[in-house]
């Protein structure tokens, strides 16, 4: 029985199968690979017709001058011209750069938050719920509630300062009063999403840690945020996206005044387009803003790709 | 270096039953001290509660003479391996091993010095600047173990650091825990498992732990004692149960006569007479006990007379492991008998065969599950 085996080293034998894997793929991978291609497909037609178009089409609109009714009329850069010369694209760039900086203070307060309310006591998923309340809370009505809460005749603010100010009267307060009334929903965003981590943190490597006499600062610095990172990667994404589209806050509680002062590049582009009837100049608007994001978008998807490889 | 002492030790859980219950043990200096017992009779517990991740919630815990009930883990001069290893993974090999260093601010040429030691010892030098996900788990045991010695603790726990390895690997990391024990002869080990042959090879003292029932009528410990004194001297039928495998057999007889040099029984099955070299003081004849006798010192005999001393069975199974075969035997019980016999033997199903028990080499069970004294002490 055993002499009908050929005497064929190993090697030799499994020489042809390794060749033909490198050179074509088997029908079954082939099968797969059509079937990969099949389940990316309405994603990618939904991209190409909502993202990918749109960024075309109002690329190409930003040369033009159009009012919506009347013929477009091509006028080359000049869009982009006036822009550079407008001072209040100069305020809503510097208001954007703000909005930026001050929502980045989301991602450390929901995680502060979040690690007080995880804590088995009685009562805490009461706690942890109200803490949750404004991230259900619609941007509309965050911003009435702030608009009230800031009125210098009869808001809260007024009543525990003993005298009022005109937060959102006031060029150099507005801003920060409405990113003020953001922070609010955005942090409890964020400690959702740290709460979720802490959820999943490795007991075995907390315990570990303590053993080696990590404690406090030392525990959450050395082995907490090393585990959370993938949250805060998270976290900061979103407050940084929520931070370039800030639009509805600004629009109920201040409508970019005074004078312009609290505008951004939404709610610029938003003005221009829908009270002004001038949407050559806001896809231009909407074309600098894109190439804003496009930098952090670059950012986010080298890092994506990285940690897939 | 750290003896641990541990007086009337209980746990329990909010107001449920305690589910460690008056456990008084003392752990000399340099002794490897072996928690064994079934699954849910908390010696992973009892070992939480001696590194500080559990409170006691009664009794007190000693570490080098020290009360430590309430001294943070950090502090009780104890270094834990656990299960899973916990390293942490965003670190490297040498950042895993000097962590600890680092956080009570040692000099880094201390540190550098202490972790190429532990790394020689572990043959880890090659991969120090290596993260634990590019590590096998032979190595990953390895790294946690090079942590726990970089602080020189008094005392090293380990929590079934082998269950996660193959079997070729957890006989090799055995072999290494224990040539380990002997180079860091000042430090005491408190190692838990629920595999016996680890617990018999590694410990100088086993603690057998009781669960359930037995553990609410006579608490947490069965027995503690050498791995032989376990094997030889059970204190129970449960211990005589857990120790061994296959198990011990049980058979179900009455006392016939006492004399000096033993109790004689009959069987319940089938009336045979057996004498086993137990103290019969406190026992009455007639009264109903349990006969313990292990499968390997059942000794097959040639058959046909009648010999004293020995039992006739039919062989109902042979389970052949080539080195030895298992014969089970009809018996009245719930458990068949089961005899060891050399893997050569020629029994076949159906056959009849005389099996001889010696007479110090039986275990005599009164009801109440305690084993009857026996009259020779071991050596």
């Amino acid at each position: 029985m055993i002499d009908s085996v050929p005497d064929t080293p190993l090697h030799q034998m499994a020489a042809p199968a390794v060749k033909a894997v490198g050179k074509r793929r088997s029908p079954s991978a082939r099968r797969q690979q059509r079937a990969a291609w099949l389940f990316l497909a309405p994603a990618c037609v939904m991209v190409a017709l909502f993202v990918l178009y749109p960024i075309i089409k109002s690329i190409s609109l930003s040369f033009y001058n159009w009012d919506g009714m009347t013929d477009k009329t091509f006028v080359g850069l000049a869009n982009y011209v006036e822009l550079f010369h407008a001072p209040t694209f100069y305020t809503a760039l510097k208001n954007n750069l703000l909005w930026l900086l001050l929502f980045l203070l989301a991602p450390p307060m929901g995680l502060a938050i979040a690690l007080y309310l995880n804590q088995a006591v009685a009562g805490i998923r009461l706690v942890k719920s109200l803490f949750f309340a404004p991230f259900v809370l619609s941007g509309v009505v965050v911003g009435l509630i702030f608009s009230w809460f800031y009125d210098p005749t009869f808001g809260l603010l007024a009543l525990i300062l003993g005298h009022g100010i005109p937060v959102l009267g006031d060029a150099h307060y507005v801003t920060f009063g409405i990113v003020f009334a953001a922070l609010w929903p955005q942090t409890a965003y964020c400690m959702i999403l740290y709460l979720t981590g802490l959820t999943g943190l490795n007991a075995d490597q907390i315990e570990a840690a303590r053993m080696e006499g990590a404690r406090g600062w030392a525990l959450l610095w050395h082995v907490v945020l090393p585990q959370l990172r993938p949250t805060t990667f998270m976290a900061m994404v979103v407050t940084i996206i929520g931070a370039l589209r800030s639009f509805d806050l600004i629009s109920v509680m201040s409508s970019g005044g005074p004078f312009e002062s609290s505008t951004v590049l939404a709610y610029y582009m938003y003005d221009q387009a829908i009270k002004y009837y001038r949407y050559g100049y806001s896809a231009a608007i909407a074309v600098v803003l894109f190439a804003i994001m496009l930098v952090y978008i670059a950012w986010h998807l080298r890092r994506l790709l990285r940690n897939e490889h | 270096m750290a003896s641990i002492s541990l007086r009337g030790a209980q746990k329990s859980y909010g107001d449920h039953q305690p589910v460690i219950r008056n456990v008084d043990l003392e752990i000399g200096d340099n002794e490897f001290c072996v928690f064994l017992g079934p699954s849910g009779c908390g010696k992973s517990t009892l070992l939480r509660m001696i590194a500080g991740l559990e409170d006691l919630s009664d009794g007190e815990l000693r570490i080098g003479g020290k009360l430590m009930n309430e001294v943070s883990s950090a502090e009780r001069g104890v270094a834990m391996v656990f299960q899973s290893y916990a390293l942490f993974p965003h670190m490297t090999v040498f950042e895993n091993m000097a962590f600890g260093l680092k956080l009570a601010k040692t000099p880094v040429e201390t540190i550098n010095k202490k972790v190429g030691e532990a790394a020689r010892i572990l043959q880890l030098e090659n991969l120090l600047t290596r993260y634990p996900k590019a590590l096998s788990g032979g190595q990953r045991q390895r790294v946690a173990i090079g942590r726990a010695i970089v602080r020189e603790p008094g005392v090293f726990l380990f929590d079934e650091p082998l269950s996660n390895l193959d079997a070729t690997l957890r006989g090799q990391t055995r072999i290494e825990i224990a040539r380990l024990h002997k180079q860091f002869a000042a430090a005491s080990v408190v190692y838990v498992t629920h595999d016996q042959i680890e617990a018999m090879t590694l410990a100088d003292k086993i603690v057998l732990l009781h669960t359930g029932k037995d553990m609410e009528q006579h608490g947490s410990i069965a027995q503690v004692g050498t791995p032989l004194t376990l094997y030889h001297r059970p204190v129970s039928r449960f211990v005589a149960g857990f120790i061994g495998s296959p198990r011990m057999n049980f058979l179900n007889a009455k006392v016939a006569a006492i004399h000096g040099d033993g109790v004689q029984i009959s069987l319940d099955d089938s009336g045979e007479m057996l004498t086993v070299a137990v103290s019969g003081a406190k026992l009455t004849v007639g009264q109903a006990v349990t006969l313990g006798i292990r499968p390997e010192h059942l000794e097959t005999i040639a058959t046909g007379a009648s010999q004293p001393q020995t039992l006739s069975r039919t062989v109902t199974l042979i389970e052949a492991l080539g080195e030895l075969s298992y014969l089970h035997l009809n018996a009245a019980g719930e458990a068949p008998l089961i005899a060891k016999a050399p893997g050569d033997a020629v029994a076949k199903v159906g056959d009849t065969l005389t099996f001889r028990a010696p007479a110090a080499l039986c275990h005599l069970f009164t009801e109440d599950g305690f084993a009857v004294p026996h009259l020779e002490t071991l050596p």
